[in-house]
């Protein structure tokens, strides 16, 4: 009898836990406040303390919403936020996602364009179809390439404007017994750098149009132009310029080697610019991908901020704290310092933001601010020259896979096919 | 002569024995001497012994902000509490009443509940998360544990509880009911006593399941409720741990509730493993 | 015809736990499994507004997937390795420690420690020893043997192998215990006439030991198999199926197909492939040793 007692209690305890469990979960909304979630991602120079402390500020601008923050587990924001989407918990904020994977499924909400139009230099920098999802708080140069001065004075060197130059560079690199370039080829996207960099260097470079037209189905990735590009980083790879082991080097392993003089040149996002080490930084310089004719080409991507959910429910608070993070003096100087960023709000030079920051960055910012030829950054453009949803990954495994397979063709044949699947 | 021969050999195969078992267990040692190392020490020497050993790998484990050791263990507890809680009556409840049953009827039942131990959970992932958020239970505890319990562990448990549950004599099951026993008080009162490993059995492993699921966790429960220590492991330690200390003390910490459960229960543990794989 | 009817009605608590039981079953297991067999017949996608019946464009379409033979085939290589290491190891692993002296039990204990580790702990683990600028490497370049850094996760093949490695390594535990416990079936006396008729190590094993072990090689084999088709915590942590794809298991591309790709219908198509071959070799292979039991 006893013993009956006790599974019935037992039992009927579980139950009526699990229950309370399942209405404290669902309650939350009470006494106008509300609780958004963000996801977020992290990074070296992004960590867990960027986002805790900029929450903070923008919280402060928009009272009575609660902000709980969700990461990504690794970079890919889309992949994440399209897993979260697909077991039904879509987020009300998502940072740095690409919108036009999701814009299509009217999951985003765009941003007033009259104060997208008030406070920033490039209002259309990522506009989607003419909408701005999200604000074009700062730009990025998607890759540059950075390089180690005294290692290129070991050797005898100096930065290359032409590719032929660059191939002199590395040659004279690796006959000193340096090894030319870093590349961690563990994570997905820095593998795909050098690619990322001679596609839209080259392709781009030439026919700012390629990626419309890829659209509309002019143009292929097994084009006689791309397949040239392509060759070059295929080139890098086959005269070992690349450690031989570097796929198997995953992207912060990458940043501590090439900082700490392993490896001369390294083609990264301009974010690295936050990961230069301060005592010394002038060490290090940049300069763009070089061109066949030495041409300046700067790929580039502008964004820098948060999506908003048209699923979430409280628009006013989720825009305004959106409002608020985007415009934060704190949070721009944070991603000046930390992440490179280069600022893009109206009305504000450098020194408005109370920053300190290396030559190499304002050498870098010079690319923004200069005239010369500016391009999407392919994979990485957020706007109209954006990448149908998933060719990322498949841009990521073709530059894995060229690391070890000669099948340039048979990788952009790949390519063309996940394209046109992704746009039936 | 042959006696110093016998002691010589057996000597010789302890020791290749002993060699063997540790090289194997390599990584898990690993784990335990640079949990208590500094980075510069772990890559210095990975192999040598914490010394002087320092507790700093836990101690910073232990401050997250983000408290991944102390409420991955308290969710992953809730978890693996109610799920096997329930999980053992239910199983033994349903295994009873069918062990009863005519043998066509039984035949065809355990024929359903085998195609549980086959399933890859990827399979069936999407649609139960889609029957969740019917219920209003998606992105919850109950979602989780009611996942755990209709899951591939209930044909696991009704498995073994069926074949402890046969060898049970029928007398004394009919002797209780001509007492006027019911069909609960026999099940509660006579049964379970008598399978007891059987208990011990479902108890262990499919706690151990539980706890060190990855899929369901991941994406039944989500990050909004919190995470199990094995999904905070992955979501939070992500690519951009370099330092090899944090992970390993990481590691130690999520490690120890686990191995230390499975010392406390190996007996019972190798029992039910050798009497699963004799049927 | 009373006593009886009182009796059935005395049964219907046990009766409602049971049904109880079972209804979670169908709830869970049933129900999502013919959801999944219904939405292979559709092109059903949350990023899409709209979602049809297909037919059987989604089973064509899998005849023509490069990316889910070259994730078949990963699977089945490393499903056929692991299967054979994991058990040839365990019956050595076994045949070591069948004594019944205090250091063999301890030794018996360490062994099985693997498989009570989650995927992701033993995952970690081993990507800190197998990382380019990890453990493994570190040691041996410190001893002289290798110049520079091995890629043991950074090229298609040796990752393959890591990860062959790894999962042989959490299963030998498993497999081990199970050969320990046939082997204690074993008799002594056995070895001792075999012994005196002058058989040699090699006869004694293929003699006596095999065929007496063969229903642990069964259970041991089917399980074997089946946890690598479901295999995905551990690949997950340790390459995340690369580099360019070439460790991504079956397991590993229907998450992505379902949760990253958002093609529902195609996920479910490729699932219920998954399914039927885990059925077929599950079935297969138990007949086939089953068989071979009989014959010894």
């Amino acid at each position: 009898m006893i013993r009956k007692t006790m599974l019935a209690t037992c039992v009927v305890g579980a139950l009526a836990l699990t229950t309370a469990c399942t209405s404290a979960g669902s309650g939350g909304t009470g006494s106008g406040t509300s609780t958004l979630t963000y996801m977020t991602f992290e990074t070296p120079s992004l960590n867990s303390t960027f986002w805790n402390d900029s929450i903070a500020a923008a919280s402060k601008e928009a009272p009575g919403v609660k902000i709980n923050r969700i990461t990504s587990p690794s970079t890919d924001r889309d992949g994440y936020a399209k897993q979260l989407q697909a077991s039904g918990q879509f987020p009300d904020l998502l940072q740095s996602i690409t919108p036009s994977t999701f814009a299509g499924a009217g999951l985003l909400v765009p941003y007033d364009q009259t104060w997208v139009d008030a406070n920033f230099l490039l209002p259309q920098g990522n506009a989607l179809k003419g909408k701005v999802y999200i604000p074009p708080t700062n730009s990025q140069i998607i890759p540059e390439v950075f390089y180690n001065k005294e290692l290129f004075a070991k050797a005898g060197v100096e930065p290359p404007k032409t590719w032929a130059d660059f191939l002199t560079v590395c040659a004279k690199l690796k006959a000193a017994g340096i090894t030319p370039m870093e590349l961690g080829g563990g994570d997905p996207f820095a593998a795909s750098m050098p690619l990322v960099g001679v596609l839209s260097a080259d392709v781009l470079g030439k026919n700012p149009q390629w990626l419309q037209e890829r659209y509309a189905g002019k143009v292929k990735f097994t084009d006689a132009n791309v397949v040239t590009a392509v060759e070059k980083y295929r080139k890098l790879v086959t005269e070992g310029y690349f450690d031989k082991g570097a796929l198997g080097v995953k992207y912060a392993d990458s940043i501590t080697q090439f900082t700490g003089g392993k490896a001369a040149m390294y083609m990264m996002g301009s974010w690295f610019l936050g990961s230069v080490p301060k005592d010394n930084a002038d060490n290090f310089g940049a300069f763009p991908v070089p061109t066949d004719d030495g041409s300046v080409v700067i790929p580039f991507a502008v964004g820098g901020s948060m999506a908003i959910s048209s699923k979430t429910k409280d628009l006013a608070g989720a825009t305004k704290f959106a409002q608020a993070w985007s415009l934060a003096p704190g949070n721009l100087k944070a991603l000046i310092e930390s992440d490179g960023a280069f600022p893009m709000l109206k009305g504000k030079t450098l020194d408005d933001y109370k920053v300190t920051v290396s030559q190499v960055f304002k050498d870098s910012f010079a690319y923004v601010t200069d005239e010369n030829t500016k391009v999407a950054s392919i994979g990485w453009a957020s706007n109209d020259d954006a990448m149908p949803p998933g060719l990322n990954d498949q841009l990521y495994a073709a530059s894995q896979a060229l690391f070890t397979s000669a099948d340039v063709k048979g990788e952009m044949a790949k390519l063309d096919t996940a394209w046109d699947t992704a746009t039936k | 002569m042959t006696a110093i021969n016998d002691v010589l050999r057996s000597r010789a195969r302890l020791v290749i024995a002993g060699v063997v078992t540790l090289l194997f267990v390599a990584p898990i040692y690993l784990t335990i001497v640079n949990a208590f190392k500094a980075q510069s020490q772990i890559l210095e020497s990975p192999e040598a012994l914490p010394i002087p050993p320092t507790i700093d790998n836990l101690s910073t484990a232990l401050a997250r902000p983000d408290g991944l050791i102390q409420l991955g263990l308290q969710n992953s507890l809730i978890d693996v509490v109610f799920s096997v809680a329930l999980l053992i009556p239910l199983a033994s409840a349903f295994s009873f009443y069918i062990s009863r049953r005519k043998t066509k009827a039984r035949a065809a039942v355990l024929a359903l509940l085998a195609a549980g131990l086959m399933i890859p959970p990827q399979v069936i992932l999407l649609p139960t998360i889609q029957i969740l958020t019917f219920f209003g239970l998606d992105h919850s505890y109950p979602g989780l544990i009611l996942s755990n319990l209709g899951g591939g562990y209930l044909s696991f448990a009704v498995f073994v509880y069926v074949g402890f549950m046969r060898a049970v004599p029928n007398e004394i099951i009919e002797a209780a009911r001509l007492d006027g026993a019911s069909g609960l008080r026999i099940w509660w009162g006579i049964v379970m006593p008598l399978v007891r490993p059987a208990t011990a059995t479902v108890a262990i492993f499919s706690s151990l399941w539980i706890w060190n699921d990855f899929l369901n966790p991941l994406f039944i429960l989500g990050p909004l409720q919190g995470q199990t220590i094995t999904t905070g492991l992955y979501l939070t330690i992500g690519q951009y741990s370099v330092d090899y200390g944090q992970l390993f003390g990481i590691m130690f910490l999520a490690a120890i509730v686990p191995v230390v459960g499975y010392l406390f229960v190996q007996k019972q543990f190798i029992a039910g493993l050798t009497s699963g794989s004799s049927k | 015809m009373r006593t009886r009817k009182s009796r059935a009605s005395r049964d219907n608590g046990l009766f409602g736990l049971a049904a109880v039981a079972f209804g979670l079953y169908l709830c869970f297991l049933v129900l999502p499994l013919l959801l999944s067999l219904k939405s292979s017949f559709t092109d059903e996608n949350p990023l899409r507004a709209t979602s049809g019946f297909v037919g059987l464009d989604n089973y064509g379409e899998m005849i023509h997937d490069d990316q889910l033979h070259a994730s078949l085939g990963f699977t089945l290589i490393l499903a056929v390795g692991v299967t054979i290491a994991a058990n040839a190891i365990g019956i050595a692993f076994a045949m070591m420690l069948n004594r019944t002296n205090l250091s063999y039990r301890v030794m018996r204990t360490i062994a099985f420690l693997p498989q009570v580790l989650s995927g992701v702990i033993v995952g970690f683990v081993w990507q800190t020893i197998l990382t380019q600028q990890g453990l493994l490497n570190v040691t041996l370049q410190r001893i002289g043997l290798i110049d520079s850094p091995i890629a043991w996760l950074g090229s298609p093949n040796l990752a393959l192998l890591s990860i062959g490695v790894v999962v042989t390594w959490i299963l030998t535990g498993f497999t081990t215990v199970v050969y320990l416990a046939a082997l204690q079936g074993v008799p002594v006396e056995l070895y001792d006439s075999a012994a005196i008729d002058g058989a040699t190590t090699w006869q004694r094993f293929t003699r006596i030991t095999f065929p007496l072990i063969a229903p642990g090689m069964t259970i041991s084999v089917t399980i074997s198999l089946i946890t690598v088709l479901k295999l995905y915590d551990v690949i997950t942590v340790l390459t995340g199926g690369g580099p360019a794809n070439s460790t991504r298991s079956t397991a590993l591309y229907i998450v992505k197909l379902a949760f990253t790709d958002n093609r529902f219908g195609y996920a479910s198509a490729v699932a219920m492939l998954v399914l039927a071959m885990s059925a077929a070799i599950a079935l297969s292979v138990t007949s086939l040793l089953r068989r071979r039991e009989v014959n010894f």
